[in-house]
């Protein structure tokens, strides 16, 4: 919104010297945020009016001129490219050094090696007109030297660009009188009113008694919150005065006719807005406001025809609507040329219903932005009253018909706001010492009354800051706090009671995890969407749960929650894919899972990904998978795929699931982890020429549990253990855990472990590979007899499992 | 005979010199040490002599012995050294040939540039004894809105242009949707405490705003609250300073402006002096000096009584951080898009925190 500080002094003087800067900033830190900062006409305080002297062509360009010209006191000569240049004609020289509204700066520089000393101006040029041709061609009496500013009576004026969502708490801002009140405050000067008592009897005394031509009738099922009216006659509707054009200008609102721009100018100076009809093209003798009760349509004043819904509120004649309440007059009411007779409409509507109206229509005015607000009803009478007063200045022959018209709630229930607090509960909650008497003098300023001393007092809130605004006493905080400067309070360290702090147990895990997978990992932590759609999930022969679908996604592809992180990871590696040979990387992140019960259920996930251009990364990311879990105390178990038990994380049906190279990790029975390569038909869909390895665990039923140290100490052995290898002969592709495993059930308790040593491929069918046995006994040394016996049991073991020795 | 000790000595002293091997020193020693050795024989003629010459001998004899066995001690050690360092040398490795030389390096990873920023923040607020919190990213009006002072008609709905579930089931007002900001868990964690505390609460949030390269409708807010008795805005500034102090690791300047959430009251604006310029005025603070960085202010009571609090015993202060435009700050990135990219080129660049 746009704050004209030229109408800002109409009814408030600010300090003298003051910048436009400083005026914004000040603005800025006590009420709301200023922007942008314009300076309007500031050009034209240079621009001067300048005779043509001599005009010849420009030695080295057919079309610019070398035109010299003098202001009465000096002579200047520049480079113009105007057609209609002629000697003996009156025009406007702009100087170096300015900028022009187009935002040209003019600086000294030689056009085809002539130097131009500035310019001289079109309208356009001047920011009077949209476009011109040829530069201004004033009058033949126009004084020499004098300023654009004077010649045209133009303003200088300073426009404070205001943040609308500021001021989202602040209804009385939203006009200039209410703005006005708030920068006497600020700069500690008078508001002067002109809405006195006298001001009030002179315009009641205009308006008859008598019948009026023209009544309302407000149902009360409704949003009207009051409705007053109040008919004229024999107006003469013409163009607007230069001063009234300028003002709507200078706040970016397009002048149309005296009437229309009143009814303008009047909801920028007051913040309420208002509506004035075309009385004769109203049906009937009353309006009604009240539900549209059915379906229909209405073409509003920007000739857009809306559908309505039966809960909208409208203002009808006797025929149909004329008026979309709080939102936009019809197209079929409204003021034109020849309007004679009017009626002026001041009302309130229920915030709400405007906002969902407004909503509904996608159709935002300067009116239905302010009633959302939620205005002040008790302000309505006085905004007719203004109305009225700009009305007859603009048009004197008018005639008031009648006496003012009210229907709606009865305004004098409206209830009065009181606050009460006291100067040390604000001091407290402020942290800061500031005076009752300050406090008062702020209070009273905003137009607070307060009642009562230091110790206890009662703020009356006034009715435009209590509608919806000031509500409690932190809300008087905030008026105290701002006006002397939150700025202005030195920080405090609080007291309180000291209590220990640590991570929670999933926090923590998060970081070991994070920790483990960048150093030993030496992986990068990635972050992807947590939302996909189909087009991502199709090329992963993903497939689509539309679970959880957003309503208004920003596109096709961010519509869905994402269930599982793989899509997401194959899309990285695609990219990722054209830059590296082989990339690890790790994100932990949520998926997301429809609830029957809970609507939604957050999972925890950590997933790995392993690419490797060369060879299946699979074994590392086991490894690399297994360390993690065992360095976070995490307890598991791999396990192949099982007919029977499901994973619980990938559906082993899914076409990018590898026929080998895959692994459940089972968390307290449950199938909550697995470790797989992707099947090169799905990387094929991705473009993606290697091998991908993905392993996930879902972190939920554990993360938050607290780990506990399971640390055994043991005292050191005092005796020295002993190992035993051998080296047996199998098929290719016998799985080594396999032949390990048949020494599961040997009983020799001595036995600690047996581990693979080496595997060696001795043909295309056969292998061989070494195992050592590491024995230990912590009560003695263990003896060449035991150490014989033990081998052989462990030789004769494997070898009735089907794996003897070499040879 | 002490002219045959002393010439014996000169002798073994430069045979010893020429000798290389350990076999070759160890017969000269024992051709001189050893009991039919040179000076054992020379010492065999000591029976003869006075005892003046014994006194004045002996003692000679042992020194001299002395030194040739420490002489051949040196020289034992010499050879087996040299011998280790031929060896050393025939191994000689490359040592330039480092893995950071090499095109397939193994260097350690890195973490994302906003868990850096998170965990660091994370650990100034454990310091000053925050708890830290989290909560659901599909929440539902209720948390989102309802409980933080902004019902279904308030106009600061449109402030945060929310994403909305399809959501036939629940009932109108309390529909699902993506939290728009990380103050849900303002109530979250209200519910299940009894003043004095406070926590912090860094989290995903999203809004249904278009993605270019300084907007993104995915992204991380920390939210923090402290509630307890006669807490002031002056102890707001004490918190916000302080932990901004500690994010640019020196003073910052700040300023409190007024700003409008419903969830507050008062509620403010904290603008940092722009890092960029100093407050000159550049692209980054759009020519104003100043970056709005936290927005912050005392716990509304309706919040407060949602939360399960009475406000007219209790009051504190809540405040949120954009932690997404400090990593941008930080690290003078230049488009947010990259965070959620996943493109390793990026995140790369993150190893050496």
């Amino acid at each position: 919104m746009l704050i004209s500080i030229d109408w800002i002094k109409d009814f408030v003087t600010l300090p003298e010297g003051l910048s436009p800067k400083e005026l914004g900033e000040k603005f800025t830190l006590a009420t709301a945020e200023v922007e942008d900062v314009l300076t309007v006409g500031a050009h034209l305080a240079k621009i001067r009016v300048v005779e043509v002297l001599e005009k010849e062509k420009h030695p080295e360009a057919d079309k610019l001129n070398l035109v010299t010209f003098t202001n009465g006191e000096e002579k200047f000569q520049v480079v113009c490219g105007a057609a209609n240049v002629v000697v003996g004609m009156r025009t406007a020289y702009a100087p170096l050094g300015i900028t022009l509204p187009n935002g040209l700066t003019l600086e000294p520089k030689k056009i085809r090696g002539v130097l131009s000393e500035g310019m001289l101006c079109s309208e356009e040029e001047l920011g009077f007109a949209e476009e011109s041709a040829g530069i201004l061609e004033l009058a033949s009496d126009a004084p020499l030297g004098q300023t654009m500013l004077e010649l045209f009576n133009e303003t200088q004026d300073v426009l404070l660009d205001v943040d609308n969502k500021s001021l989202t708490h602040r209804p009385d801002l939203w006009g200039h009188f209410g703005l006005a009140r708030e920068f006497a405050t600020v700069f500690d000067s008078k508001l002067n009113s002109p809405f006195s008592s006298e001001w009030e009897k002179g315009l009641r005394a205009l308006i008859t008694d008598s019948s009026a031509p023209m009544k309302v009738s407000v149902d009360s099922d409704s949003s009207c919150l009051g409705y007053f009216g109040l008919s004229l006659d024999n107006v003469t509707v013409g163009e607007s005065p230069s001063w009234l054009k300028k003002r709507l200008k200078a706040v970016g609102l397009r002048p149309i006719n005296n009437i229309v721009d009143i009814s303008n100018y009047v909801m920028i100076e007051l913040g309420m807005p208002l509506h004035i009809f075309d009385r004769d093209k109203i049906k009937g003798d009353t309006l009604f406001i009240k539900r549209n009760s059915t379906e229909s349509t209405f073409t509003t004043l920007d000739e857009v025809e809306r559908n309505l819904v039966a809960s909208d509120t409208v203002i009808s004649d006797s025929e149909q609507p004329l008026v979309l309440a709080g939102v936009m007059g019809g197209l079929n009411s409204g003021v034109d040329e020849n309007t004679k007779n009017i009626f002026i409409e001041v009302a309130n509507w229920k915030a709400s219903q405007v906002r969902t109206t407004s909503t509904r229509l996608g159709l935002r005015t300067d009116s239905s932005s302010r009633y959302e607000k939620t205005l002040d009803s008790l302000l309505l009478e006085r905004t007719l009253l203004r109305t009225l007063e700009y009305v007859l200045k603009e048009s004197p022959d008018a005639k008031v018909n009648g006496g003012i018209q009210y229907d709606g709630p009865d305004l004098s229930k409206i209830e009065t706001v009181k606050i009460k607090s006291s100067a040390e509960s604000l001091v407290k909650q402020l942290g800061k010492e500031v005076s009752f008497e300050d406090m008062k003098k702020i209070f009273t300023s905003l137009d607070f009354h307060v009642d009562g001393d230091a110790s206890s007092f009662e703020v009356t809130v006034p009715s435009y800051r209590a509608t919806k605004d000031v509500e409690c006493e932190s809300c008087l905080l905030e008026e105290i706090g701002r006006i002397i400067g939150f700025d202005n309070i030195e920080p405090i360290s609080p007291k309180f009671d000291v209590f220990p702090v640590r991570l929670t147990p999933a926090q923590k895990l998060h970081r070991k995890l994070r920790d483990f997978m960048v150093y030993h990992g030496e992986s990068y932590e990635v972050m992807t969407y947590p939302m996909v759609g189909e087009s991502l999930l199709k090329k992963a022969m993903w497939p689509v749960d539309r679970g959880l679908e957003l309503i208004n996604a920003l596109s096709k592809d961010t519509e869905l929650m994402r269930t599982s992180m793989i899509p997401s990871f194959l899309e990285a590696v695609s990219k990722n894919a054209k830059n590296f040979e082989g990339c690890k990387f790790f994100e932990i992140g949520r998926t997301y899972h429809a609830d029957d019960k809970d609507f939604r259920k957050e999972k925890s996930m950590i997933g790995l990904v392993h690419f490797s251009k060369e060879e299946t990364p699979f074994m590392n990311l086991v490894n690399d998978t297994t360390r993690l879990l065992d360095s976070s105390n995490i307890n598991y178990q791999l396990s192949e795929k099982h007919p029977k038990f499901k994973n619980n994380i990938v559906d082993e049906q899914w076409k990018g699931v590898h026929p080998f190279e895959f692994y459940n990790i089972r968390i307290q029975g449950k199938m909550d982890g697995v470790i797989l390569s992707i099947h090169p038909i799905v990387l094929k869909s991705f473009k993606i020429k290697g091998h991908v390895s993905i392993s996930l665990v879902d972190m939920s039923s554990f993360e938050d549990r607290e780990v506990k140290d399971k640390t055994k100490y043991l005292p050191l052995p005092k005796f020295p253990g002993s190992t035993f290898d051998c080296t047996v002969v199998t098929n290719a592709d016998t799985e080594v855990a396999k032949i390990v495993g048949a020494l599961s059930k040997l009983k020799i308790k001595e036995l600690q472990s047996t581990k693979v040593v080496d595997v060696f491929t001795m043909s295309e069918t056969e292998k061989s590979v070494t195992l050592r046995s590491n024995f230990l006994d912590r009560n003695q040394t263990l003896s060449g007899d035991f150490i014989t016996e033990a081998s052989t049991k462990i030789v004769a073991t494997l070898e009735k499992a089907g794996y003897p020795l070499k040879q | 005979m002490l002219e045959k000790l002393e010439s014996a000595y000169s002798t073994f002293s430069s045979e010893l010199e020429n000798l290389n091997t350990q076999p070759d020193v160890l017969n000269h020693k024992s051709s001189y040490l050893g009991k039919k050795g040179q000076v054992s024989e020379i010492l065999k003629s000591l029976k003869n002599a006075t005892p003046e010459e014994r006194q004045a001998i002996g003692p000679k004899a042992n020194e001299i012995k002395t030194k040739m066995q420490i002489a051949i001690a040196d020289k034992l050690a010499g050879i087996e050294l040299a011998a280790i360092n031929e060896k050393l040398a025939k191994n000689k490795i490359d040592i330039t040939l480092t893995d950071a030389i090499k095109e397939k390096s193994v260097r350690h990873g890195g973490l994302h540039p906003r868990t850096l920023i998170r965990q660091e923040i994370e650990d100034i607020f454990l310091s000053m004894g925050f708890d830290i919190l989290d909560g659901p990213h599909i929440e539902t009006e209720f948390y989102n809105f309802e409980a933080l002072n902004i019902p279904g008609d308030h106009p600061a709905r449109d402030m945060q242009d929310t994403f909305w579930f399809k959501d036939e089931k629940s009932e109108e007002g309390n529909k699902h949707l993506l939290r728009t900001h990380t103050s849900t868990i303002q109530v979250r964690g209200m519910q299940g405490r009894k003043p004095p505390f406070k926590f912090i609460a860094p989290g995903t949030v999203y809004r249904c705003e278009r993605t270019d390269a300084s907007h993104e409708m995915v992204f991380q807010q920390l939210e923090g609250m402290m509630v307890g008795k006669d807490i002031s805005v002056a102890n707001l500034i004490y918190f916000m300073k302080q932990t901004l102090k500690e994010i640019f690791k020196r003073d910052v300047e700040v300023r409190l402006r007024p700003g409008f959430f419903p969830f507050v009251e008062p509620g403010f604006e904290l603008d940092i002096k722009c890092q960029v310029c100093s407050g000159k005025g550049c692209s980054v603070c759009k020519h104003v000096g100043w970056v709005e960085l936290l927005p912050c202010g005392m716990v509304h009571p309706n919040v407060l009584r949602a939360g399960g609090i009475d406000p007219d015993e209790y009051n504190g202060f809540a405040f949120g951080l954009g932690l997404d435009r400090l990593v941008m700050m930080k690290y003078g990135i230049d488009d947010i898009r990259h965070l959620q990219s996943g493109d390793l080129r990026f995140n790369s660049q993150f190893q050496d925190y």
